[in-house]
């Protein structure tokens, strides 16, 4: 659950306690004009549940201030004491909500700390959270993780079953970028082996085969199978080591008859695939995803999901994600281009040029198309770039699939 | 059709015996020394060589992070006001792979390259003044120093 108030507990606490010692309706003769707190600041929590009988949570609710109290008809109380953070919200104290609340704030502090200080001993449990809005404890545990045992352990210290709610959750991690370690492995992450490199182009099986596919320069001898040894990100990572190459067909000389330039070696596609090392996770028509194109973020904020491959024709608006300059995208200039490989002999045949931005550590990335929110189409694996760093190119995934073979991409 | 476009000479000697090269430096955050080297003049027709030095001069080894199986680089040259005329990586399709580099303490890396005062398009160069610029792409922003280089007039 959100927390539209957890820093209410920690701030303004010292205003508030002046109010609160001005605010008990037991005592009449205290009643003194509360001084008006008009503060943007939120009100302490703990503060506020000594100086409002029955008070069990603060939040808002759509905006409106919103508290319970486990005695409704008492909101004269709750009214003085948030006077001035309603009004610093727009509202006036007639216009705080007021919800049946079960349980005392305080009671639910202490469930929640003494929950806190022994469920992280229980496998799974991603947070405890006194949780304002919902007048509950709540406890988030992994998905597929036992929610049993919460509600065992509740039982042990005492806490009534009806005020502690156990959700699934997604575990919560540090933010990570393109160059870092990403479990499960996904396509635009970086790759090392030797002293070089690269990105992962998608994740695939081929013939029962996890795999995932990167260009054929990246390995340590472009074209012909050495049997390279990747590593997500470095090698120099614990459990890094993620996978080996099993398929680069080597490129062949050019004769007459042949699509092959003379005096030149030629492939269809710069793409090689690596088979998965037991036990590394990966998703499957999974690709990194950052804040957005063009922006240079390599944080990553979510997945792309693979949901057709096809092929791009020029004018096409075509994207990739890779390691060096995370979510690039433009227009496809060119189409089917015989392009040479320089500082080589290689030429590689019918390529797609792209408008987008590309640096080095970028070969081995996917390239797609976008088909609507996070679906996207596979169209191939980008390999080069020009000087400048302003055009990509890439070798389409119907020429990749004819070298390597069937894949299944998602 | 593209076509491959032009050898890269890294490592070799080059400098032209008779002519005065003239070395410019820049400095880049973390200490390392990058310069080019050309000769201050060159005849007309004249290959002129060209190298580019990555230099640690620190005591500590440094890994450079540099695009390329053969490490790319690019040589740019340009009238004085600013116009190019020819740039080594015009036309070409470099490989995007990113190559760590080690380099120890006091180590210079060095890529070397002619140019044979021809414009992009193969035109003969008019006598005159020129930039020269060389470009090292790396993972992050390229670095990049210039020289200056006179074409002298035939007699």
């Amino acid at each position: 659950m959100s927390r539209p108030s957890t820093a209410i507990r920690f701030l303004a606490g010292a205003a508030l306690l002046a109010v609160a010692a001005c605010s008990d309706s037991t005592s009449p003769t205290n009643r003194e004009p509360l001084p008006v707190v008009r503060t943007v600041q939120p009100p302490d929590l703990g503060t506020l549940a000594r100086a409002v009988p029955g008070f069990g949570g603060l939040f808002l609710d759509n905006g409106v201030p919103t508290v319970y109290l486990t005695d409704v008809s008492k909101r004269g109380p709750a009214e003085r004491a948030l006077s001035g953070f309603a009004q610093s919200r727009g509202f006036s104290p007639g216009e705080i909500r007021v919800l049946q609340g079960w349980y005392a704030y305080g009671d639910l502090d202490r469930w929640s700390q003494a929950v806190s200080f022994e469920a992280f001993d229980q496998g799974g449990v991603v947070f405890v959270d006194l949780d304002e809005a919902s007048n509950r404890v709540l406890v988030g545990v992994e998905r597929g993780a036992s929610h049993a045992n919460i509600t065992s352990l509740a039982a042990r210290l005492g806490v009534p079953a009806e005020a502690i709610v156990t959700r699934d959750v997604d575990p919560i991690q540090y933010a990570a970028t393109l160059q870092d370690q990403v479990r499960p492995v996904v396509a635009g992450v970086q790759i090392h082996f030797g002293n070089f490199l690269c990105s992962i182009g998608f994740n695939a099986v081929s013939g029962g085969q996890n795999s995932f596919v990167t260009a054929s320069h990246c390995t340590n001898t472009q074209g012909g199978v050495e049997g390279t040894q990747y590593f997500q990100s470095l090698s120099s990572q614990p459990n890094s080591f993620i996978g080996t190459e099993v398929a680069d067909p080597v490129y062949v000389r050019g004769r007459k008859g042949t699509a092959c330039p003379k005096s030149r070696r030629c492939r269809f596609s710069d793409a090689s695939r690596a088979a998965y090392a037991a036990g590394v996770p990966f998703t499957l028509g999974g690709i990194a995803q950052t804040s957005g194109p063009n922006n240079g973020s390599l944080t990553i904020t979510g997945t792309f999901n693979v949901t057709s491959e096809g092929d791009a024709v020029v004018g096409d608006i075509v994207n990739k994600v890779g390691r060096t300059t995370g979510w690039t995208q433009g227009v496809v200039t060119n189409t089917c281009v015989n392009t040479g490989v320089s500082g080589s002999n290689i030429v590689q045949l019918c390529q797609t040029f792209v408008s987008a931005g590309v640096g080095g550590g970028d070969s081995g990335s996917d390239v797609f198309g976008l088909t609507g929110g996070n679906s996207v189409r596979l169209l191939g694996i980008l390999w080069g770039g020009n000087g400048a760093g302003t055009q990509f190119v890439y070798s389409p995934i119907t020429n990749v699939e004819q070298e390597l073979g069937p894949l299944t991409t998602f | 059709m593209w076509t491959w476009g032009g050898a890269a000479v890294c490592g070799a000697a080059l400098l032209a015996a008779g002519l005065a090269p003239v070395t410019t430096y820049a400095q880049s955050p973390d200490t390392l020394r990058f310069s080019i080297v050309v000769p201050d003049s060159a005849r007309p027709g004249e290959a002129v060589p060209i190298a580019l030095r990555l230099t640690n001069p620190g005591v500590r080894p440094m890994d450079l992070y540099l695009t390329g199986r053969s490490i790319t680089f690019d040589i740019i040259i340009a009238r004085p006001d600013g116009e190019v005329v020819w740039r080594r990586l015009q036309h070409v399709a470099t490989q995007q792979i990113l190559q760590v580099k080690h380099l120890a303490p006091g180590e210079t890396l060095e890529l070397t390259d002619r140019w044979h005062q021809r414009t992009d398009a193969g035109a003969p160069l008019t006598p005159g003044d020129y930039v020269v610029t060389g470009v090292i792409p790396t993972d992050r922003e390229p670095l990049r120093t210039t020289a200056r280089l006179r074409i002298m007039s035939r007699r």
